[in-house]
């Protein structure tokens, strides 16, 4: 049986009614018409599909097509998958910047001494205890993108200072490493698991019962693929909406004014689809005096993806989805977009410099520090 | 239906429901909780006078609350018996407020207000569970804003504006639509209140008001509580005026809705909710596609689904009729996704799977061809009954005896066993009252 067979029978694809709901939905294929999902599964099962398409790393793997799939099937673990196969034998998608990401990926694999805490500043963490923030790849990315202003670091900043006033000094380590996330969408499993295995020894030598994540990707990956590849895990992932949810019902924190403003919610893909967290963010938002929140008509199960994952196949189909989105939140009178996912600050951040967009873009966590209440 | 109305052998006990049955095969004792009308059965003539004089319009659930009904109301003209019943949720009196109106207007003497629930048991030798099915609720499909888009709706709500006696008397006016000509009665009824009130002020101090406003707005009579009064009232008036007149312009460019699209398998073969094929929906479909043309003969649909199926006798070349005759136009592609689009129209965006492009295509209305589900209440009437369901929650038959549950002597028939259509519903029931009636005729019973 050749492997894109054997996909089929593990992932029960063959349940395949061909109806197209999954090319219909594909923001990939409004915009660039060779990719097909349908057409993917299609050939894989006449047998016709070679690990050497192209189009497989055109994937967002967002999942709007798999929520919707009437017979069930799990378009993006297929894609993931037979990228796997793909990368076994020798082929790969193009890496965005240069493969700069990468390699940074594959650095951390190896022990080497990052500098990880420069931003820290005044917050307060700790060595080891119970909570441990899981910062991501936060200060990579700001190395990396200052030219399109990302904020990234900004970004976990604030987390730290919101959860400072949750009264929660967490540890946050030096030597945590990238969740393995993108290695495991790329296709490249072996990076995935070495990069796991070291951030769960790390997090078991803290001693924590709760690893707090901002990102939704790291997220994701901690509660659904970990389990997968290393069983059950010794802590509990938690995302920071959950948790802020419950320090705003408790009232440990509070969130003011000043200002009246109009803005629209971008769900993460992460987050929303691959989470099911739709409620949270538009709660906190609800919360905060003065914040008039507009839905842009593609929201919540429908939300659109911010065009590019896993720092791949970054392409001018991407360019055209992000200025599409962007539009359609301007569209609801909007005056910022906010995001909760440092991946699609950077993805708009980049469009909205390339194509001169009047629309501010929004870090959630910015936003929640910026009105936290102080005494 | 009327015959089984006038049998003097069946006993039709509508508007109530079992409460216990306990027995088995040829002797059932079946409690029966009569629920109260507020309306004496037996002297009611159905004669509708309560109906018309009913102050209290509430949603009407047989036109799928596209239109209204009175508090007091009888389901549908046609039903059995004819007789009416009291809304307790609406009904003034029965909240407590001041009407009876319907007590005098009735000549019959039938409006009982201190009517109680009555209690029965029966015994019975068989019994034949007929309670139907549910439609598939469409908001549970996000990407189809069936809640969000008013222009979106399903086949039963179609059925019913195409019905000559439904809401719109059979003409095709869209939901968003009728929305506006209701805010335009609404605005009429506002604006007739403010002329009145104008007139009696434009009496009392022998003035038009247009002219008055003038002067006021030029700064006289800055003082006069009264004529203040009389400036915020033509304010008003002169606001509604200007609504009025946007929405009638707005109405003017109405049109029966004439681009229409039809959505197949909207719940059913779909593992999400029900993976079964609904069996009659794409032959709704074609036929509310067919009647729509027959009504405005510019009408064209289109059809979108994963194949037709068209499966007995005359149904092929139904269908094919329909698309030579009756301007449908079939796509096989299931639709991904309904948007928002200009002027109320739906915009559907589906891949055409035969051209292999992905499209997308504005209607004037667009129709969902719901599953069939089963009906809300049957988890708690098959504990009363002791049957068994099976995995999608109808009432569980083996192929072999198709009418017949897992108790003895307790049978089912149509939608409430499994999906069907007419035509079958009726040769179930009759397939259902033979086995009743060789269980309830045993001589030595």
């Amino acid at each position: 049986m050749t492997a894109i067979a054997d996909l089929i029978n593990t992932t029960k694809t063959y349940y395949c009614l061909d109806c197209g709901v999954c090319t219909g939905s594909c923001p990939v294929s409004r915009v660039f018409p060779e990719f097909s999902p349908r057409q993917i599964i299609e050939r894989s099962l006449y047998d016709l599909e070679e690990l050497s398409d192209h189009t497989i790393w055109s994937c967002l793997t967002c999942a709007q097509c798999s929520v919707r799939c009437p017979a069930d099937i799990n378009f993006p673990e297929f894609i993931r998958l037979m990228r796997e196969q793909a990368h076994f034998v020798g082929f790969d998608g193009v890496p965005a910047h240069n493969g700069m990401l990468q390699t940074i990926m594959s650095i951390q694999t190896k022990d080497v001494q990052q500098n990880r805490l420069f931003w820290i500043e005044d917050g307060k963490t700790k060595e080891t205890g119970d909570v441990f923030y899981f910062v991501g790849c936060r200060p990579y990315f700001d190395i990396i993108f200052r030219d399109i202003d990302a904020g990234s670091i900004t970004g976990a900043q604030n987390v730290l200072k919101i959860l400072n006033a949750c009264g929660v000094e967490p540890v946050v380590s030096n030597n945590e490493r990238c969740c393995g996330h993108d290695a495991l969408w790329n296709g490249n499993e072996e990076k995935f698991k070495q990069l796991a295995r070291l951030n769960l020894d790390l997090i078991s030598s803290s001693g924590a019962k709760q690893v707090i994540f901002s990102c939704p990707e790291g997220y994701h990956t901690f509660k659904n693929f970990y389990p997968k590849y290393f069983g059950e895990l010794d802590f509990k992932p938690v995302h920071i909406l959950d948790f802020l949810a419950d320090k705003l019902n408790e009232g440990v924190i509070q969130l003011e004014g000043p200002g009246e403003e109009v803005v629209t919610f971008h769900d993460p893909c992460r987050l929303g689809r691959l989470a099911g967290i739709y409620d949270a963010p538009r709660k906190i938002l609800e919360t905060i005096p003065g914040i008039e929140l507009k839905e842009m008509p593609r929201s919540r199960e429908n939300g659109i993806c911010c065009g590019t994952s896993g720092w791949m196949n970054c392409s001018s189909c991407s360019k055209e989805i992000q200025l599409q989105r962007l539009k359609e939140a301007g569209d609801t009178g909007a005056g910022t977009i906010i995001t909760a996912c440092p991946k699609c600050q950077i993805h708009f951040r980049c469009a909205k410099a390339a194509f001169d967009l009047d629309i501010e873009i929004t870090d959630l966590y910015d936003l929640v520090a910026d009105r936290l209440k102080t005494e | 239906m009327l015959d089984v109305g006038r049998h003097s052998n069946i006993a039709l006990l509508a508007y109530s429901e079992v409460e216990k049955v306990d027995g088995q095969a040829g002797n059932f004792k079946v409690t029966v909780r009569r629920k109260r009308r507020y309306v004496d059965e037996d002297k009611c003539t159905g004669c509708g006078a309560c109906a018309e004089k009913c102050p209290t319009m509430v949603p009407d659930a047989f036109n799928e609350g596209l239109g209204s009904r009175s508090a007091i109301y009888s389901y549908f003209a046609q039903g059995i018996p004819s007789t009416h019943t009291i809304d307790p949720d609406f009904c003034r009196q029965l909240k407590g407020k001041k009407c009876g109106i319907c007590e005098k207007v009735c000549q019959a003497d039938a409006i009982n207000f201190d009517q109680e629930d009555k209690i029965m048991e029966l015994s019975v030798g068989a019994i034949i569970i007929a309670v139907g099915y549910d439609v598939f609720d469409p908001s549970q499909i996000p990407e189809y804003r069936y809640r969000e888009i008013q222009n979106v709706v399903t086949a039963i709500e179609f059925e019913r504006l195409l019905s000559a006696s439904g809401p719109t008397e059979g003409h095709l006016d869209r939901p968003s639509d009728r929305a506006v000509e209701a805010e335009i009665a609404g605005f009429e009824k506002n604006l007739k209140k403010s002329e009145r009130t104008l007139e009696k002020l434009e009496k009392k101090y022998d003035e038009a008001s247009a002219q008055f406003y003038d002067k006021y707005q030029q700064g006289q009579y800055q003082d006069d509580e009264d004529r203040k009064k009389w400036a915020d009232r033509y304010a008003a008036y002169l606001t509604i005026t200007k609504s009025l007149d946007d929405l009638k312009n707005k109405a003017e460019s109405f049109t029966v809705a004439k681009r229409l699209a039809f959505i197949q398998c909207v719940g059913s073969r779909d593992f999400r909710f029900y993976p079964f094929c609904s069996g009659y929906c794409c032959m709704h479909s074609i036929k509310e596609a067919i009647i729509a043309h027959e009504h405005e003969p510019e009408t064209t649909s289109t059809i979108f689904g994963m194949d037709i199926r068209a499966v007995s006798k005359g149904f092929e070349e139904y269908k094919i009729r329909g698309g030579n005759h009756s301007n449908i136009t079939y796509v096989r592609g299931r639709v991904s996704e309904i948007m928002g689009g200009p002027g109320n129209n739906p915009v559907v965006i589906y891949e055409d799977t035969q051209k292999r492009q992905v499209e997308s295509q504005e209607f004037d209305m667009v129709i969902l061809a719901t599953a069939c589900a089963p009906t809300k209440g049957i988890v708690e009437l098959a504990k009363i009954f002791g049957v068994e369901l099976d995995e999608y929650n109808f009432i569980r038959t083996s192929p072999l005896s198709p009418v017949d549950t897992t108790i003895p002597g307790i049978f089912v028939c149509g939608c409430a066993e499994s999906p069907m259509d007419v035509p079958e519903s009726v040769a179930q029931a009759s397939s259902a009252a033979e086995r009743a009636a060789e269980i309830a005729f045993q001589p030595n019973l």
